[in-house]
């Protein structure tokens, strides 16, 4: 059980964030926050802006209005580097990884640059190592991505975005595309960080997973948010399930995200 | 206002612009179906301009009959070159297809200093010298007769995408590979023939060069510079972009060499300084599209 | 166990030191002067190799070449500047000029810089034959022997110059530089997200390559006695400085230095056969590697003539 504390502090405030791409409003208007040591899920439907989301608050793209803060400083618009620094790390939902660097190499890059301030290449390398052994890679340190399956690429991720010790971790999709026991790990592993004290936003559409580790569930639908709560309230909302209804009738068992 | 000297420039201008439309041409056609810079497009062209030279020389054909030998020509090597080099990089990185082709443009260049040497080659033929007078402006016979071929290989060019099946094929794999392959288009099929297509056109450029300019071995990569500028002038892959882009080229380099004090000197540059000018302002080109 | 491996490579090492430094005593002139331009293409292959790591493909490094040519024999023309300070200076000059590139092309992705670089090129070769009262024009600018023709003093000068950039590159294979460098080429927009500052590595890249393709720039100038535009900012020294590096390897420091080496020899064996187009081996080079061998020479050696060493002892 989590134990949480009386009154959590705020740790990302998004306030009325608007991104259009042309003409299309991938996210309009949307609001909500996450607090420290906690939990936060982005659900919706395939192109309902979640990614998008990411990209604005790890700085990849500019919004067009409205403003982040991660602590109560605004982070809106800061170059990526910056934002990373100040405590944000990422994953991508189509994996990364640098495809010339070993696995240990990968996560070495993220500990080195990513905080400030900045620690040596031996401390950085003992960290990732650490990270590594964490993540569940820690007998394949001196592989190369593409040698590796697809589970394990997104734990090099993982380790790479923990190695920016940050103050909040995004996690985009990273156990779509698993089997059942491997989900099952990857569970196991976001709640080793939550034991941890981390901060997660995570975007998920693995329904058992949702439901099983998110303190607060956030729904987006055609770039607005729709609901939010916590997960046993939010299933249950009529425009939720309006939401994700015509992807279910297909019989599938989890709404394709 | 000196009014004949302007109206001259105009005309030198979009005289000389049709010329750098058909040698844009070619290069947007390979950009435009298969996604590649070819660096070696312009080194084509001056196989085209040779081709021409020695035919003239030699068998004393004229320069434009010749068009009837360097395309059909061209299209030979463009489609030994798209087999034995191009096909193999069809799915390397971007830097990769650079490289190659850079290396292509290279060693034909060499290759023609080596069997021609370095010396400037000109194709004289009895209409050479004539030329019209419209009103205030003079124009030359070859001149006119390479602008008025371009501007009929573009006409046939766009009826050739937008009506012929082969051509319908190209636009349809330029843009969206998969979706053309399911619909039954052969994918590979097509990108050689829009290859050696864009080589036939270089020859067309070849001798229409071979008329106008001194040929030697270096002018293919000047001509491929003045189409690289023309491209990120006109945006990346397409045709009506090309033109204009020819046109802005063709224009700045005449008013340049007219109005500026040793502007032809200065004319020669304005490619390069164009180019550094618009990407720096727009990285992606002026049009803004840009191939992932 | 351990000091075998250490002899194992600083003795080779040492022996090719003591070689290199004997070398002059141990040759006549013709094979000195091969050597000084052999050694001058090293530097100039290494610096395009440093700006190859942050994923930037220059194809108009005689640009930076040029300008350190010309502002060290410009600078011994007008100011009599002693050579050896005219170079750092070409050097420091062609420094300053990459940092205004580097920010210039910054946004430039793939195809975009390399084309950029070469109209930089052959922007410089124009306004240089268009301003003959500055430059010195089509006629070029010419300088008195370096140390008075005395080859020996010129072939350890650019010896030392040389062992500069190794050592530069071996430092920034050791250090943080060299996660920065990989990360951007592979992928920047990673890197950024990973607290990387792509702007900062990229151009601080530029301007090391920049510093010491100036300076080779500035020793051709002196040690050639005569610089025209044509040649200094020609399209072929640029094709050198990229040939040699994706020859022998890429990102290794043994790579564009192997390269060099049998570049220089089939072009040297080419030059006494065709009067022009000797380069054309650069051109056929290019394209056989990009086609058949990808990592350069010493990914030929690693990965399909080593494993067939060492499967021998096996059987
Ligand atoms: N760089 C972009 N350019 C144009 N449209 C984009 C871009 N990124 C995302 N979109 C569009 O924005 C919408 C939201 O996309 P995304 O945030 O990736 O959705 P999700 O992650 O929820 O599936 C989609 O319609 C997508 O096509
Ligand atoms: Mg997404």
């Amino acid at each position: 059980m989590r134990k949480d504390a009386p009154a959590k502090m705020t740790l990302l405030q998004v306030d009325r964030l608007t991104k259009h791409f042309g003409g299309l409003a991938a996210v309009h208007d949307v609001s909500f926050h996450v607090g420290e040591r906690e939990i936060v899920s982005l659900i919706g439907p395939n192109g309902a802006g979640k990614t998008t989301i990411f990209n604005l608050v790890s700085g990849v793209y500019r919004p067009n209005s409205g403003d982040i803060r991660l602590g109560g400083e605004s982070i809106a618009g800061l170059r990526p580097f910056d934002i990373c620094r100040k405590g944000v790390g990422r994953t991508f939902q189509i994996m990364q990884p640098f495809p010339k660097m070993t696995v240990l190499e990968n996560v070495v890059t993220g500990a080195l640059f990513g905080r400030k301030p900045k620690v040596s290449m031996k401390t950085a390398e003992g960290e990732a190592v650490e990270l590594c052994r964490l993540v569940g890679l820690g007998d394949k340190l001196k592989a190369f991505p593409k040698n590796l399956t697809v589970p394990d690429q997104k734990r090099i991720e993982i380790a790479r975005a923990l190695a920016v010790r940050p103050k909040l971790l995004l996690l985009d999709e990273v156990m779509s595309g698993l089997t059942p026991t491997e989900t099952d790990e990857a569970i196991r592993l976001v709640l080793k960080l939550r034991e941890t004290g981390a901060t997660i936003l995570l975007i998920e559409h693995v329904m058992k997973v949702v439901m099983g580790i998110s303190d607060r569930v956030v729904v987006l639908h055609h770039g607005e948010k729709i609901s939010e709560g916590p997960p046993f309230l939010v299933v249950d909302d009529p425009k939720v399930i309006e939401a994700y209804l015509g992807k279910m009738v297909d019989g599938e068992d989890e709404p394709a995200c | 206002m000196d009014w004949p000297s302007f109206f001259q420039s105009i005309a030198n201008g979009v005289l000389i612009a049709g010329l750098y439309a058909s040698v844009t041409l070619g290069l947007t056609l390979v950009l435009g179906v298969m996604g590649i810079v070819n660096f070696a497009h312009g080194e084509l062209v001056m196989l085209g301009a040779y081709s021409t030279f020695w035919l003239f020389t030699m068998l004393g054909i004229d320069p434009l009959l010749s068009i009837a030998i360097t395309a059909p020509l061209l299209f030979l090597v463009g489609i030994f070159v798209y087999r034995f080099t191009i096909r193999p990089i069809l799915k390397d990185p971007p830097l990769n297809q650079l490289l190659l082709t850079l290396g292509l443009s290279i060693f034909l260049q060499n290759l023609a200093m080596i069997l021609w040497k370095t010396d400037s080659r000109s194709v004289i033929t009895s209409y050479s010298g004539m030329s019209l007078h419209l009103g205030m402006v003079h124009v030359g016979a070859t001149r006119l007769i390479t602008f008025a071929i371009s501007v009929a290989l573009t006409a046939v060019l766009i009826v050739f995408l937008h009506k012929m099946r082969l051509g319908k094929a190209m636009r349809a794999v330029s843009e969206n590979n998969t979706g053309s392959w399911l619909v039954g288009i052969n994918v590979q099929k097509t990108y050689m023939l829009a290859f050696g297509v864009a080589c036939a056109l270089a020859g067309v450029s070849g001798s229409l060069v071979s008329t106008i300019m001194y040929t030697y071995p270096m002018v293919g990569f000047k001509l491929s510079l003045k189409a690289f500028c023309i491209l990120i002038l006109g945006g990346l892959g397409n045709i009506s972009g090309a033109l204009l882009g020819s046109l802005v080229l063709g224009l700045t380099e005449s008013f340049v060499g007219t109005y500026v004090p040793e502007g032809s000197g200065w004319a020669e540059g304005i490619s390069f300084f164009l180019i550094i000018v618009v990407l720096i302002i727009k990285p992606t080109g002026l049009a803004g599209t840009r191939r992932e | 166990m351990g000091s075998s491996i250490r002899w194992k490579t600083t003795l080779p090492l040492a022996i090719l030191c003591a070689f290199l430094l004997l070398f002059p005593k141990l040759v006549g002139s013709y094979f000195l002067h091969l050597a000084v331009s052999g050694i001058l293409a090293m530097i100039l292959a290494s610096s395009w190799d440093i700006l190859a790591r942050t994923g930037q493909v220059s194809v108009g490094q005689a640009g930076l070449f040029g300008i350190g040519a010309y502002s060290s024999a410009l600078l011994y023309q007008r100011y009599a500047l002693p050579p050896v300070l005219g170079m750092l200076a070409g050097a420091l000059i062609a420094t300053f000029v990459s940092i205004f590139l580097g920010y210039l092309t910054l946004r430039l992705r793939g195809i975009y810089f390399s084309i950029t670089t070469i109209a930089f090129a052959e922007a410089l070769t124009v306004i240089w034959l268009m301003t003959p009262d500055i430059t010195g024009g089509a006629m070029g600018v010419s300088t008195p022997p370096l140390f008075g023709g005395d080859r020996e003093k010129a072939y350890y000068l650019i010896l030392a110059i040389l062992a500069a950039v190794v050592a530069v590159v071996w430092l920034i294979e050791q250090s943080r530089l060299n996660f920065a460098f990989t990360a951007i080429r592979e992928n920047e927009d990673v890197a950024n997200v990973l607290g990387i500052n792509p702007t900062k590595y990229k151009v601080l890249a530029f301007m090391i390559s920049a510093f010491f393709t100036g300076f080779a720039g500035g020793f051709y100038s002196h040690y050639n006695t005569y610089i025209i535009p044509y040649e200094v900012f020609n399209l072929g020294v640029s094709i050198a400085c990229l040939v040699m590096p994706i020859f022998g390897g890429l990102y290794t420091i043994a790579g564009p230095i192997l390269g060099t080496v049998l570049i220089k020899a089939i072009e040297e064996y080419l030059r006494v056969t065709f009067s022009y187009g000797h380069q054309i081996a650069y051109g056929l080079i290019l394209v056989l590697v990009v086609l058949f061998m990808p990592e350069g020479l010493l990914g030929l050696w690693r990965g399909k003539i080593l494993p067939l060493f060492r499967s021998r002892p096996g059987r």
